[in-house]
């Protein structure tokens, strides 16, 4: 009975009316790496936005089953389904048997929301970066507005006092000399004021310039390869250490050799947005041949024409396969193939680097200076911090950027506030009177200040 | 301090300047030496309008700039082993002209940067100052970047195609080929060279060593049947007897000789106290010397007498050889106890005369010292060579009959006696070849240099011992188009295999054979590899078969009859400049006489009775003279030594080299041409020699001995009374007059305690009284301020160091290590001279006992990191303050270079960046030049710069730096023991110069913890606190120096 109820209860939740909130989330963790989110331009699969009027001939049970194992219905000679491995093969569309006919519809919904523009949550989730600025502004708005108001009033009384004194005059019979508006913005007390603010402007703007000389907060520098952390981080959920795996053991986070981007890209060739802009310049950097999907042998060596030829056929077979209605290379793909090759030429090589292969120099976002130490493994392994406390939202960012001002005041704030794994970990039975303490109840926590966080020589050496 | 202890002889006559000076911290007023250097910083109103002008723009332009893009450059493939931000330790070994030492070599993403002990092959894991260089030499700015063919006065640059076939093709047709070279102490070398030698007719190895042990190596032939030297086992001697061997110095640089010596001298219990009793035979004071009990003055041409007169006392017959009273009366003494130890006893000398080193062997022998203190079945196999195969090739040569000449990574241009002879003959020899690394004096004669790896990038292996192989593997890819030695030989003989294979194939054949520990050879390989080599230790067997005593006493050298003779000696870093051009080496100051840059002629202060001491001839410190041998003629600075032999000057080899790179150019005199000859051998002493009167002053005297003293006291002119010299201060208040003078207060300062091991009892009570009255002073003061208390640092850690003076020789490697670990800049001469060395670690060197022959004690002196700093409380900025874990940090950042702090140090540690050394700033007039001739600045080019920490700040002008008990390696240590989730252990932070020492003499850790390495050290009665009585709470804590002098001879 029990067994029963709880089944009733899952088919109940199985059975929930589909929702394009739900199919976003379906989206998201099954589409989305192979379809374009927009709908409307291919990626490595089809654009989505015509896939039920595509299979509007057929009836709904055999979508669902395209889309829970494709190949089956390919060996099964479904006219709509050879026609698009006819379109798209090798690529093999992954197999999702475990979705339900619910999930599919609300995928369904999802994607029809996103094709006409209708879907409205997304409005809101893009406006939740920005929103702060707004706030900003009407704040400003107000001061703006209190300034305004309080320069009126400051018109409006000296216009009263100069009138008011003019009655008196009048009243004394004498004649009353009003200053004119020159005379009193070149009086004494007028300029005496007005060069105190100019020092007071001048030393606070000075000051302030000043200690952020070096600083780039918010710095998000046009990248060699338009690298979307969005993408990987946000969409493809890989957990941050799986490229930056410096990060728990070493000073350094690490930027990714190349060979990490290539555990993905030699499968993931065609990108989502760039097609086949970004990810053939991992290839030309450690040289690959996405053609025959083989490194190329003494590439060190190989002349530019010979990797130019393979990046054209490369980019022009991506084109022709990846475009509606395009069988043969055509203008915009000649176009296409050249800015492409322009822009991995440039991309890689540099005045002090001439070759084509061989490293990607990115650009440096976060630079501490040089009299700082800083220990990646000590904040992620041992102190066990988010790497979003001090990089922030990365999944977020489709170009990286400085999210903190990397000022030691804020790394000092931080090394205040922030309480030790103090129980956790051995090491810290050397601190016997702080765990007396705290078993005595005197002492509510550890901060990294009460074990000498904020001196000098922890940082500085 | 103490009144028998001193720092020299201006220190022991109260030489007036001298103390003086001593209330200035800083010698030499830097503005004005800039402005002559540099004219055109003088200005007039003119340019300073100009300059503001153009600062405001500049500053203008500059704030609108926006920061420079920075690149961070991943790799394309990331090796496995490689972390980045993480260093990677590789086993390998040191080789550098047969002296060998196993190493650690710290990379840090694919560059070396940091040589540590090898502690799995040596007794405590340190490393000598020259291994601790060596890694400076990897990046050597005048190193060979590319193979080279002589086109008349210049050189071609050339591929190792058309190398090779020039030598292939020279080869070929040759009559003779001679192959010169140093000890080869690498087995698989030697089968390389057995390659070449196949492949051609008439081929000869000539093998030499840049100081000879020719003499040596015959008479163990004749003893014993085997060309090699005897294993040095001193931890089992009671008695040691040395004739002029400096073995804690360059004399045969192997193993763990000093950790064995030291071994036998350590006072572990007070109670029953038990030390070796060294007596070193010498004229010139050497490291060894200094570290002896007694020390036996002789003229050096008396040193066969010497020797001879001990023989006969053991042997119980009589010399009739001149040899003075003193020296007589001490030799009974040391052959009395020499035969009451029995195999207790060794006998070492560093004569190259045959006869004299068979006599050594007969007492060895007569005493049982072979199989105990000595070992000949697995002998030192590092020296092999023989100066007379060179003479001989000469006479080859001038019989034409010699076609090819290879020169294996050696340089007889320079360091052999005959060089000029060799010069004039070379013209003959169709084909001169180098394998060389960098420009010297032997490659101006080559016709094609064949450039080498340095041994970091190279693969090898040697066998200091019999029966002891290490292995040595390349920690970096070839920086420039070199090639390693070995394998340009191979190559030569048409081999195809590489060096790598043919050492890989002898190990896991050979090598293999001669152990049991592994079954496969590929696990052997992989574990010698990993560990830097193994011990089989089989050797072959060798029994004495000498002994004539009689019959070889007539044959030693005759006492020579002259008033004056000179002692040529090696100093421990420099040996016999094999790595002179290394700018590390260069500044570190020579251990006993603590000059640097340069060779100064050693003359002997007498005492005149009236606590006046006279150099030779009223010579003083930084006199220049003309120093006549034979008929060369020098023109050297004189420095003033005490314990030498009257009628007896020195001068160290090594120095003067040239067509080497600014760094040792022209650096100090060249000194081989005027060594003599005797029977083939070289000798090391002269009795064909004058030293003019004073012939002018050295202009960059660059002799340490009087910087950064402390604690000596002088005489006030006005009061007579007895003052602390380096304490001058506005005290005197008379009437409303404040004039300056001396504070008042204790002048017996805890400095340098030492005693004799009798007196130990005595001593330490004296120590404890002493400290008592220190810690009641320190009591009674007038702040009872929190931080006074003993619970400040009681949570977590507080860090502290021991200094073992009893163990210290006074070697220098930590100094060296230092400088590699913490970016310290080198100075150069002329800054070196003006007391502006950056050293964080010096070792001051005090004699302490008899005027005319003093004993020795070395204290290595850094901060003392004190936890009621007098230098942190005068910072205006706060640049330097305290850490709850105790140390007394420095942030560079904040300084302001007020230099207040170094004012206050009574330790005088603290190193102001006058100029900028490191060459961070942009205006060349604050860069001074390394060299005397040139302008480079030390840190000036990339590849130098490569062998910077980069944990470790580069410091810019105008800050003070100081030592931070290492603490990067602090650092990572704790985050070592966090990672691993246990408490931290004291062997997880060892500061570099604990970790370089090869005695243990510094032991540094938690002193919290009380279980820890540091808090059994710190239980000892003989322990001190340098300047205990002024508060300072140092966190450095050194030990009684104790020696084992037979007083007996002192009347």
């Amino acid at each position: 009975m029990l067994f029963v109820l709880v089944y009733l209860g899952a088919l109940g939740i199985s059975h929930a009316e589909p929702t394009a909130d739900a199919g976003k989330t379906v989206f998201k963790n099954y589409c989305a790496s192979c379809h374009a989110k927009n709908m409307k331009s291919a990626m490595t699969g089809p654009a989505l936005a015509n896939a039920e009027a595509n299979w509007a001939d057929y009836p709904r049970e055999e979508l669902y089953a395209w889309i829970r194992n494709s190949q089956a219905l390919i060996a099964a000679g479904h006219p709509r389904a050879v026609e698009l491995w006819n379109e798209y093969k090798p690529t093999v569309m992954t197999a999702f048997p475990n979705l339900t006919d619910e999930e599919i519809e609300s995928t369904m919904l999802y994607i029809r929301g996103m094709a006409d523009g209708t879907y409205g949550p997304s409005v809101v989730a893009n406006g939740s970066g920005p929103q702060a600025q707004p706030k900003e502004a009407s704040n400003n708005f107000l001061y703006y507005a209190l300034f305004g108001l309080l320069a009126l009033l400051a018109l409006i009384l000296t216009r009263v006092i100069n009138s008011l004194s003019k009655i008196r005059a009048a009243k004394a019979g004498e004649v009353y000399q009003g200053k004119t508006m020159w005379e009193s913005l070149t009086s004494r007390g007028m300029i005496t004021f007005v060069i105190f603010a100019l020092i007071v402007l001048g030393g606070y703007t000075t000051v302030n310039k000043a200690t952020d000389l070096g600083r780039q907060q918010g710095y998000a520098p046009e990248q060699p390869i338009k690298f979307s952390h969005e993408t990987h981080a946000g969409l493809h959920k890989i957990e941050c250490q799986y490229c930056h795996d410096g990060a728990r053991r070493s000073k350094h986070a690490v930027i990714p050799a190349a060979n990490t981007c290539m555990n993905c890209h030699s499968a993931i060739s065609y990108g989502s947005e760039y097609g086949t802009a970004e990810i053939s310049k991992i290839y030309a950097s450690v040289g690959y041949d996405p053609n025959t999907k083989k490194y190329i042998d003494d590439y060190e060596n190989m002349p530019k024409d010979s990797i130019q030829a393979i990046f054209s056929k490369w980019i022009g077979d991506q084109y022709i396969a990846n475009t509606d209605g395009v069988d043969e290379l055509d203008k915009v793909g000649e176009k296409l193939i050249k800015s492409e090759w322009k822009s991995i030429v440039s991309s890689l090589t540099n005045d002090q680097k001439e070759s084509i292969g061989g490293p990607i120099e990115w650009v440096r976002i976060h630079n501490l200076p040089d009299h700082v130490y800083f220990n990646h493994s000590q904040h992620v392994t041992i102190g066990e911090v988010e790497c979003q406390t001090c990089h922030g939202k990365v999944e977020e960012m489709a170009i990286a950027e400085q999210h903190a001002p990397l000022s030691m005041g804020w790394c000092i704030n931080c090394h205040r506030e922030t309480e030790v794994k103090f129980s956790d970990n051995e090491y810290y039975q050397s601190y016997a009177k702080y765990h007396e303490e705290m078993a005595s109840g005197v002492r509510e926590k550890v901060t990294v200040q009460d074990i000498g966080g904020l001196e000098c020589q922890k940082c500085h050496y | 301090m103490q009144s028998n202890v001193w720092i020299g002889q201006k220190d022991l006559n109260q030489d007036p300047d001298f103390i003086e000076s001593l209330d200035k911290e800083f010698q030499d007023d830097v503005q004005s030496s800039v402005l002559e250097k540099a004219p055109e910083m003088e200005g007039n109103r003119r340019d300073f309008l100009k300059m503001l002008g153009f600062g405001v723009t500049a500053a203008t332009v500059a704030a609108g700039c926006d920061i420079p893009v920075k690149r961070a450059i991943p790799y394309v493939i990331k090796p496995e082993q490689i972390i980045p931000g993480v260093a990677t330790y590789y086993a390998s070994t040191f080789i550098e002209s047969g002296d060998c030492e196993p190493i650690l070599v710290k990379t840090r993403e694919g560059r070396p940067i940091k040589i540590e002990g090898n502690a799995t092959l040596t007794k405590n894991g340190g490393t000598s100052a020259r291994a601790q260089a060596s890694v400076l030499s990897l990046y050597n700015i005048n190193r060979f970047k590319e193979p080279r063919i002589k086109n008349g006065d210049g050189w071609d640059v050339g591929s190792w195609e058309s190398i090779d076939k020039t030598v292939s093709d020279a080869i070929a047709g040759a009559g003779k080929v001679r192959f010169v070279t140093n000890t080869i102490v690498s087995p698989s070398a030697k089968k390389a060279v057995n390659a070449l030698s196949e492949k051609v007719g008439n081929f000869k190895v000539v093998t030499y060593d840049p100081v000879s042990y020719a003499g040596m190596l015959e008479a163990n032939l004749a003893d014993f049947g085997k060309r090699a030297l005897p294993k040095l086992q001193l931890e089992n001697a009671d008695v040691i007897v040395s004739f002029d061997a400096d073995f804690l110095g360059s004399w045969l640089p192997s193993g763990d000789v000093s950790a064995d010596y030291i071994a036998g001298r350590t006072v572990s219990n007070v109670n029953n106290a038990k030390m070796s009793r060294h007596f070193q035979v010498e004229s010139h004071m050497s490291l060894t010397g200094s570290n002896a009990d007694n020390r036996i003055l002789v003229k050096p041409s008396e040193m066969g007498a010497a020797i001879a007169y001990l023989a006969s006392k053991i042997a119980g017959v009589s010399s009739s050889l001149k040899l003075n009273v003193n020296a007589k009366k001490a030799l009974d003494a040391a052959a009395n106890q020499l035969r009451s130890a029995g195999s207790k006893g060794v006998v070492i000398g560093a004569t190259n005369n045959v006869a004299e080193q068979r006599l050594i062997n007969a007492i060895n022998n007569a005493i049982g010292a072979y199989g105990s203190t000595l070992n000949m079945s697995n002998a030192n196999l590092t020296k092999q060579g023989d100066e007379s195969e060179l003479d001989a090739l000469i006479t080859e040569i001038k019989s034409n009959s010699v076609d090819v000449i290879i020169f294996n990574q050696c340089n007889p241009m320079y360091d052999y006696a005959g060089a000029a002879d060799l010069a004039s003959v070379l013209g003959k020899v169709k084909t001169k070849v180098g394998l060389l690394y960098a420009n010297n004096e032997t490659s101006g004669f080559c016709d094609v240099i064949a450039p080498t790896h340095h041994f970091l990038e190279s693969w090898g292996d040697a066998e200091p011992f019999e029966g002891t192989y290490l292995l040595q593997q390349p920690t970096i890819s070839k920086i420039f188009n070199t090639r390693q030695a070995e394998d340009s030989l191979l190559k030569w003989a048409s081999s195809d295999q590489s060096f790598k294979d043919l050492m890989k194939m002898s190990w896991t054949s050979d090598m293999f054979g001669a152990q049991s520990d592994f079954l496969s050879s590929g696990s052997f390989w992989e574990s010698a590899l990993h560990d830097g080599g193994f011990t089989s230790g089989s050797g072959s067997a060798a029994a004495f078969a000498g002994g004539n005593i009689g019959g070889l006493m007539s044959q030693v050298s005759k006492p020579g009859s002259t008033d004056l003779e000179i002692k040529f000696f090696e100093t421990a870093h420099m040996s016999n400049g094999q790595a002179a051009d290394n700018p590390w080496l260069m500044e570190m100051p020579d251990p006993v006489a603590r000059t640097s840059w340069g060779n100064y002629l050693a003359v002997p202060v007498n005492f005149d009775g009236v606590r006046t001491m006279a150099g030779l001839n009223g010579l003083k410190d930084g006199d220049l003279v003309d120093l006549t041998v034979g008929d060369i003629k020098y023109r050297v600075p004189v420095i003033q030594q005490f314990g030498m032999m009257p009628g007896t000057v020195g001068l160290a080899l090594g120095y003067g080299r040239t067509n080497s790179g600014a760094t040792c150019d022209n650096v100090g005199v060249n000194v081989n041409a005027a060594l003599p000859k005797v029977d083939g051998r070289t000798q090391y002493y002269s009795n064909n020699v004058g030293v003019s009167g004073k012939l002018g002053k050295e202009e960059h005297f660059s002799c340490v001995q009087y910087h950064h003293t402390y604690g000596v006291t002088g005489t006030d002119k006005k009061t007579g009374e007895t003052i602390n010299a380096d304490e001058a201060a506005t005290v005197f208040v008379t009437y409303g007059v404040v004039q300056q003078g001396y504070q008042g207060g204790i002048t017996d300062r805890s400095v340098i305690y030492n005693t004799n091991v009798a007196d130990l009892k005595d001593s330490v009570a004296h120590l404890k009284e002493k400290r008592g009255v220190a810690e009641h002073l320190n009591e009674n003061t007038l702040y009872p301020y929190e931080e006074y208390m003993d619970d400040k640092y009681e949570v977590g850690h507080h860090w502290g160091m021991h200094v073992d003076l009893n163990s210290c020789t006074g070697c220098g490697a930590c100094t060296v290590a230092c400088m590699a670990e913490n970016n310290v800049p080198v100075v150069g001469k002329r800054e070196v001279s003006r007391h502006h060395e950056m050293t964080w670690l010096r070792i001051d060197r005090y004699y302490y006992g008899n005027v005319e022959n003093p004993n020795v004690v070395y204290q290595p002196m850094m901060c003392q990191h004190c936890d009621n700093a007098p230098c942190e409380n005068v910072c205006p900025v706060n640049a330097t303050n305290h850490s709850s874990e105790g140390l007394n940090q420095m942030t560079y950042n904040r300084c302001v270079g007020t230099r207040y702090c170094a004012n206050n140090c009574p330790y005088k540690v603290r190193r102001f960046n006058w100029m900028d050394y490191n060459t961070a700033d942009i205006f060349p007039a604050n860069q001074p030049g390394m060299g005397l001739d040139t302008d480079v600045p030390f840190y000036a080019d990339d590849l130098t710069r490569m062998v910077l920490n980069p944990d470790v700040t580069v410091r810019v002008r105008g800050v003070i730096e100081k030592c931070s008990f290492c603490v990067q390696r602090i650092q990572e240590g704790k985050l070592t023991a966090k990672t691993e989730g246990r408490r931290l252990e004291d062997s997880d932070v060892k500061t570099a110069c604990a970790a370089a020492c090869n005695t243990n003499a510094i032991t540094f850790g938690d002193m919290n913890n009380k279980k820890g390495d540091l808090a059994k050290k710190l239980v000892s009665p003989l322990n001190y606190i340098a300047l205990e009585e002024v508060n300072v709470r140092s966190s450095v804590t050194y030990t009684m120096k104790v020696n084992n002098r037979d007083k007996s001879l002192d009347a």
